[in-house]
C-alpha cells in the first residue's frame, strides 16, 4: 500500500530518502521495562488486575439506571466467574445435616465457611466487586468535582479563591470517618449514598492538588497565548489547562482508590449494621472479631489451625490489606513514571 | 507574627461557622427517616391504636430534636446554643453532651498522644538508619517493612493482634469505663489514676496505631534526611572532621525534622479517625467508642456533638502546628 502511494506522487518530488526509523517498542517490551524499573509497582498492578478479574461476571441483557451494587455499569452482572458458589448459598454437613459453621478449608470450600455456613472464598470474590465499584464511583465523583473546583479556584485567584479555599478548609476539618458515620446513620443503608459520601470526603484533597498544579500551569506561555487570541475563560480552562494537568489527575485517582477502598472497609467494620449487608470484606472481618475461642492450646500457628474462624479473619483481612497495598504501590509507581515531582498526601 | 496569628484565628472562626452549618444541614437531609428510625426506639405509653402510638412517638422525637419549628428558626436556636457551648442532651441517657465529651476526652487524647509517641520512637531511628545506609540491605529491608505497614489497615492489624494475644498468650486487655481509666478531675474522686490498668488498656492500641503512622513518618523523614545530607553545610561539617554522630544528630536531623513536624500535624486528622476504630476494637472508653455506640442507638445529638467538637479541635491544632512551624523555621514568611 505504502509503496503504491509513493509511486503515485508526481515525479518532480525526489524520492524520499530511505529512513530506518527506530522500531517502536512493543507493548510486551514496555511492560517488561516497567517491571524491571518498578518491581513493586508491577506487583501492585498485578493485584489490581487480580481484583478486576474477580469482578468479572456474565452481564445480563437489561439496561437500567446504574445502581450499586447490582448494576454498577448500568447492567446487572451475574455471579463472578471466579466465585465457586453463590454468595448466599448455605451449606450443610453431609452426615448430620447441620449448617456447616466455620468449616476448615477443603477442596469444596477453599477458605472454609463462615458463621452462617456460606463459602468464604466465594464471598471474598463477591466482595471485591463491591469494594472496587464503590471506589470507582467515589473517585469519579471526587475527581470530577475536585478538578472543577480546583481549576476554577486557581484560575480566577483573588478573593474568589480565598473564599473557596476557606470552605474547603472547613470540609477538611471534618474527620473523614466521623462524617461518613454520621452520613450513613442519617439515611437508609445504601451503597450509592455511601459512594457519594466517600467521594465528597475526597473532594478536598483532590482539589488541593489540582489547584497547586493549575497555579503554576496558568502562568505558562500557552495559556497567555490562548488569552491573547481571545479565548474565553471557559475555553482556556477546558481546552488548554485541563489536558495539561491530566497526569496528576490520573495519579490522584489511582492513589485515592486505595484510600477509598480502605475507608469503605473501615466503615463496614465499625458500623456493620448501618451499611448494606451484601458481601463485604469489612463486615467479614467484623464477624470474626469477637469470635475468639476461650482457652486454645499454646502452639505456633494456632491462629490458623486451632480456630477455624482464623481462616475467615485471614481471608477478609488479607484481601483488604492486599487491595490497599496493591493500589498504593501501583499509584506510587504511576506517579514516578508520569509526574515525578508531584507530591500526593 | 501577631498579626498573622490574629488573622488565622479569625479565619478559623469562619471555618468553624461553616463546619457548624454543614453539620446542621447534614442532619436535615432526610428528617423523615431520622424521625421514623428514632421513633422506633422510643416507647410511648399510648392509649389507643398502634398507629396512634407511632404518630405520638414521631411527634415526641420531632419535639425532642426541635424539628417542629421552621428551618430558619431551628438554625437560629442551633447557633445560639452552640455559642453558649450547649450541645443538647443525649437521647439515651439524657446526659449533657458537652459534659460527657469532657469526661471521655481524656482516654482519647492519651491514646492519640501515645500513638504519636510510639510512631516517633519507631520512625526517627529507623528513618535515620535507612537514610545514612541508603541502598544497603538494611535500607531495603526497613523500607519494605514500612511499605507493608503502610498497606495493612489499622483495623486488620488490630484484629490480628487482639486474636493473637488471646490465642497465644491467653491475654486480653481488661474492660473498664472512663471513670476508672481516667477519673477527671482526679482529685475529685480521690482515687487518682490507676497507672497499671491505664497502660494495660493503652499499650496495644497505641502500638498498633503507632506502627501505621510511624511508617508514613519514617518514609518522609528518610527522604528529608537524604535531601539535607547533600547540602553544602553538611559537607563542610564532614570536612571540618566532626564526628559522624554530631553531623547526623545535630546538623542533619535538626533540619530534616522541621517538615516532618508538619506532617505529624497533618496526620492528626488521620489519628483521630484511626482512634475511632482502635477504641472500638480495644474497648478504650473514649469519644470514639462512645460515638460508635451512639450510632447503634441512633443518638443524633451525641454524634452531632462529637463531630463538632472533634472538627473544632482539629482546626485549632492545625493552627498551632502552623504557628509552631513558623517559629521553628524563621525563614517561613507569614502569608
Amino acid at each position: 500500500m505504502q509503496a503504491e502511494d509513493q509511486q503515485a506522487q508526481p515525479a518532480a518530488i525526489a524520492a524520499p530518502r530511505e529512513w530506518t526509523l527506530p522500531k517502536r517498542p512493543s507493548v510486551a517490551a514496555n511492560i517488561w521495562k516497567f517491571t524491571r524499573r518498578k518491581p513493586l509497582g508491577a506487583f501492585g498492578m498485578l493485584i489490581v488486575i487480580a481484583m478486576l478479574a474477580m469482578t468479572l461476571g456474565t452481564p445480563k441483557a437489561e439496561f437500567g439506571t446504574p445502581d450499586l451494587p447490582s448494576r454498577p455499569l448500568g447492567f446487572e452482572l451475574g455471579k463472578p466467574w471466579l466465585a465457586r458458589f453463590d454468595a448466599e448459598a448455605i451449606f450443610r454437613d453431609v452426615d448430620t445435616g447441620r449448617i456447616a459453621r466455620y468449616n476448615e478449608p477443603s477442596t469444596t470450600h477453599w477458605l472454609g465457611t463462615d458463621k452462617g455456613g456460606r463459602d468464604t472464598y466465594s464471598r471474598m470474590v463477591f466482595a471485591a466487586r463491591r469494594s472496587l465499584f464503590i471506589g470507582l464511583w467515589a473517585l469519579m465523583f471526587a475527581t470530577v468535582i475536585g478538578t472543577a473546583v480546583g481549576v476554577v479556584s486557581a484560575y480566577f485567584r483573588g478573593w474568589f479563591d480565598t473564599i473557596v479555599q476557606r470552605i474547603m478548609d472547613s470540609f477538611q476539618a471534618f474527620p473523614a470517618l466521623l462524617i461518613l458515620i454520621l452520613l450513613v446513620s442519617l439515611r437508609p443503608p445504601s451503597l450509592t449514598i455511601l459512594a457519594f459520601g466517600l467521594g465528597f470526603v475526597g473532594v478536598t484533597s483532590v482539589q488541593r492538588i489540582v489547584r497547586g498544579v493549575v497555579l503554576s500551569t496558568r502562568e505558562q506561555p500557552f495559556v497567555e497565548a490562548a488569552r491573547v487570541i481571545g479565548a474565553t475563560d471557559l475555553r482556556t480552562m477546558v481546552f488548554h489547562i485541563l489536558p495539561n494537568i491530566m497526569a496528576p489527575i490520573i495519579v490522584v485517582f489511582s492513589i485515592g482508590l486505595g484510600a477509598v477502598i480502605l475507608a469503605e472497609a473501615a466503615l463496614a467494620f465499625i458500623a456493620p449494621q448501618r451499611v448494606p449487608q451484601d458481601p463485604s470484606w469489612g463486615i467479614m472481618l467484623q464477624q470474626t472479631r469477637d469470635a475468639i475461642p476461650p482457652f486454645p492450646p499454646f502452639a505456633p500457628f494456632t491462629i490458623l489451625k486451632g480456630t477455624p474462624q482464623g481462616y475467615h479473619t485471614l481471608a477478609a483481612g488479607g484481601a483488604i490489606a492486599l487491595a490497599v497495598l496493591g493500589f498504593n504501590l501501583a499509584g506510587d509507581a504511576l506517579r514516578d513514571v508520569l509526574d515525578p515531582r508531584l507530591r500526593v498526601g | 507574627m501577631q498579626q498573622y496569628i490574629l488573622r488565622r484565628v479569625l479565619l478559623n472562626l469562619l471555618v468553624i461557622y461553616f463546619v457548624a452549618t454543614l453539620v446542621f444541614l447534614l442532619l436535615r437531609i432526610d428528617t423523615d427517616y431520622v424521625v421514623t428510625q428514632r421513633a422506633g426506639q422510643t416507647s410511648v405509653a399510648a392509649s389507643g391504636s398502634s398507629e396512634d402510638a407511632t404518630e405520638q412517638a414521631k411527634k415526641l422525637v420531632r419535639e425532642d430534636l426541635g424539628l417542629d419549628k421552621p428551618l430558619l428558626k431551628q438554625y437560629w436556636i442551633y447557633l445560639g446554643d452552640l455559642a453558649q457551648g450547649d450541645l443538647g442532651e443525649s437521647f439515651q441517657a439524657k446526659d449533657d453532651v458537652m459534659t460527657e465529651i469532657g469526661n471521655r476526652l481524656g482516654p482519647s487524647l492519651e491514646l492519640g498522644l501515645l500513638q504519636i509517641m510510639v510512631a516517633l520512637v519507631i520512625a526517627v531511628p529507623i528513618g535515620i538508619i535507612s537514610a545514612i545506609r541508603q541502598d544497603s540491605i538494611v535500607d531495603y529491608v526497613l523500607r519494605f517493612v514500612s511499605i507493608a505497614f503502610l498497606g495493612i489497615p489499622v483495623f486488620v492489624l488490630a484484629v490480628f493482634v487482639l486474636r493473637g494475644s488471646a490465642i497465644w498468650l491467653n491475654y486480653t486487655p481488661p474492660l473498664t469505663t472512663y471513670k476508672d481509666l481516667f477519673p477527671f478531675p482526679p482529685f475529685e474522686t480521690g482515687r487518682g489514676v490507676d497507672v497499671w490498668m491505664n497502660l494495660q488498656i493503652m499499650f496495644m492500641p497505641a502500638i498498633v496505631g503507632g506502627l501505621g503512622t510511624g511508617a508514613i513518618i519514617m518514609r518522609f523523614l528518610r527522604s528529608q534526611m537524604l535531601e539535607v545530607m547533600r547540602q553544602d553545610y553538611v559537607r563542610t561539617a564532614w570536612a571540618k572532621g566532626l564526628r559522624e554522630r554530631v553531623i547526623i544528630m545535630r546538623h542533619s536531623l535538626k533540619n530534616a525534622m522541621i517538615p516532618v513536624l508538619t506532617v505529624v500535624g497533618l496526620l492528626l486528622g488521620t489519628i483521630v479517625s484511626g482512634n475511632v476504630i482502635l477504641e472500638t476494637i480495644f474497648n478504650v472508653p473514649g469519644i470514639g467508642l462512645w460515638v460508635v455506640n451512639a450510632i447503634g442507638t441512633l443518638d443524633y445529638p451525641v454524634v452531632q456533638g462529637v463531630v463538632l467538637v472533634v472538627a473544632v479541635t482539629l482546626v485549632f491544632v492545625n493552627l498551632m502546628v502552623d504557628i509552631a512551624y513558623a517559629w521553628l523555621d524563621p525563614r517561613i514568611r507569614y502569608g
